[in-house]
């Protein structure tokens, strides 16, 4: 089974978001989106009990490749990633056929996604990759139970449903579904020799355009200058009371 | 500019995040119809101002596919030119999908928008709504995912009026359809909130804040972090993953207001937090702010009221 995961490289989340003319400013260093680590490790449940090769496919400025290696570390085979300066601000379109010309090239049966990423929050790529594909697309997946088959558990709006994963599809993948596993330093020495191969732009056929065009950004003023009072064992009267003028008791 | 609303059922009836949108539609004065998908057999969802199909899904197989086929077709027979759906999981499918067909890449994450010279500008609330940020859709047919309560829902009369549309099956079968047991008040409608985050330590000690919940008959939520945990149900999410909530008085307890939690409760009438960390940007947003252990503060809360 070729199980190709979609991981993206982000800024360190404990830092906050800047951007630079509409675009998220991405430092040289960027780290593996957390929400990645829930798809990869469904790839490596799935390669154990079927074997064949987990392909991470990326897009986006590969800088020092800390995300890429990450990824590897937790058990992935090799990574595939495209980085041209003119995918710069690529819509979610663009994104997802980019990915699906990469997907492609593994020949992936299965190809796993996040539902969407820590830093854009779009949440389409998944399904867009899927409709490129000409795939079933099995989103929002919160459990898996592999045995003879592999059962999946998709969230609903009213709570949630089961289904057998088909031979080829694109799953979406919530975070907490799974409980991602952590590279011990053999791992991560291992990966240190894995392929990580740039594939040309030019190579693949992108089939969207550009059709959002950045007009501004504005910082509003959110701060409340609320009342703030440091509890030495009586703020509570201050919650009662208003409670009581707000006329909620 | 001739709009397509995609529209949802919820309880058998025509979801509040439908409601939000026609209601903005109105306000704008665009001409629109209604087209909603769902699995009930016979939902309420017409109404004598707008016109309204029903296309209905089966609740036993996966057939988004099918469903996106024929909104696509829809859509280029009749020239539509905007397509307005809420954010929810089902419409996040269909959009993207349609997003391939239409060669247009949608705006998620929308909380507002305007036409202007003929063109579709979005508002979107980035870093927990700290900023705002402007995008001009440039093609022919522009594609949102609206987050819920960003507009007040219409007050109108729904009847059984509307044509249905059934699509086929796919071979991928739908079993064990669990739903979540509702109990108490509502997250979405309930006018008061009670959170809580990992500054309630452990799990055991929400029984903290169900008993003020009970008191004040709120509705409880949590933050990702929580429900990761599992202490809680997806359901019961509040941010920008989980659910947007907008309720008189929202009391956050140990939530120290990640921006990815703060845009899913900032727009509260009156915000009430209670947390250890005297710098917690939770603070920003609080109209009353508690430096405090949440697990002495609630106790006392509750046995004083």
């Amino acid at each position: 089974m070729n199980i190709t995961v979609c991981a993206k490289q982000i800024p360190d989340p404990a830092n906050e978001i800047t951007y630079d003319n509409g675009l998220i400013s991405r430092p040289e260093e960027q780290v593996l989106d957390d929400t990645d680590r829930y798809g990869i490790e469904i790839a490596l449940q799935l390669k154990e009990k079927y074997e064949g090769e987990v392909t991470v496919i990326s897009m986006g400025p590969a800088g020092t490749q800390k995300g890429l290696q990450q990824a590897l570390q937790m058990g992935a085979d090799k990574t595939l990633y495209v980085d041209d300066d003119s995918l710069k601000g690529s819509n979610s379109l663009m994104t997802a056929s980019i990915l699906s010309e990469l997907a492609k090239t593994t020949d992936a049966d299965i190809v796993i996604f996040g539902t969407e990423s820590t830093d854009g929050y779009t949440g389409t790529v998944p399904q867009q990759v899927a409709r490129f594909l000409k795939l079933d697309c099995i989103s929002y997946i919160k459990a898996i139970e592999i045995s003879e088959n592999v059962t999946l558990t998709r969230q609903t709006l009213e709570g949630s449903e089961k289904v057998i994963m088909p031979e080829k599809c694109v799953l979406s993948v919530t975070a907490g579904g799974v409980e991602p596993r952590y590279p011990n330093f053999k791992d991560i020495m291992a990966a240190k020799q894995k392929p990580i191969e740039k594939v040309e732009l030019s190579s693949l056929n992108m089939n969207a355009s550009q059709n959002l065009e950045f007009l501004n950004i504005e910082k509003l003023e959110n701060s409340k200058n609320g009342e703030k009072i440091i509890d030495e064992g009586e703020a509570y009267q201050v919650v009662i009371e208003k409670l009581k003028e707000l006329k909620v008791i | 500019m001739k709009t397509l609303i995609l529209g949802e059922v919820i309880d058998n009836k025509l979801s509040s995040g439908t409601l939000e949108i026609i209601n903005k539609a109105n306000s704008l004065s665009l001409e629109y119809k209604v087209v909603t998908v769902g699995s009930s057999d016979a939902p309420v969802l017409g109404s004598s101002t707008f016109h309204q199909t029903y296309i209905k899904r089966s609740a036993e197989s996966l057939q988004f596919n099918n469903v996106a086929d024929k909104l696509s077709q829809i859509i280029q027979e009749e020239n539509i030119s905007l397509v307005l759906a809420p954010s929810t999981y089902q419409c996040r499918d269909l959009v993207s999908f349609l997003s391939v067909d239409l060669l247009s890449s949608p705006v998620s994450n929308v909380i507002n928008f305007d036409i202007q010279d003929d063109s579709v500008v979005t508002t979107n609330s980035i870093n927990g709504g700290e900023s705002i940020y402007k995008t001009k859709i440039t093609s022919s047919c522009s594609l949102l995912l609206i987050r819920p309560k960003s507009f007040d829902p219409i007050d109108i009369e729904l009847n059984s009026e509307y044509e249905t549309i059934e699509v086929e099956n796919s071979s991928i079968e739908i079993f064990d359809v669990f739903k979540e047991e509702k109990s108490g008040p509502q997250l979405e409608d309930s006018k008061i909130v009670i959170s809580a985050g990992r500054g309630m330590v452990e799990k055991e000690n929400l029984s903290l804040v169900e008993d003020l919940a009970n008191k004040l008959n709120a509705a409880i939520g949590g933050t990702r972090a929580i429900v990761d945990a599992g202490w809680m149900p997806y359901s019961q999410q509040v941010g920008q993953t989980g659910k947007t909530v907008k309720p008189d008085v929202y009391i956050a307890c140990g939530i120290s207001g990640a921006t990815q939690h703060q845009v899913g409760m900032k727009d509260s009438k009156f915000i009430i937090a209670i947390n250890k960390d005297e710098e917690a940007p939770i603070f920003q947003l609080a109209d009353l702010g508690i430096v405090g252990d949440t697990l002495s503060v609630i106790p006392k809360i509750n046995e004083n009221i």
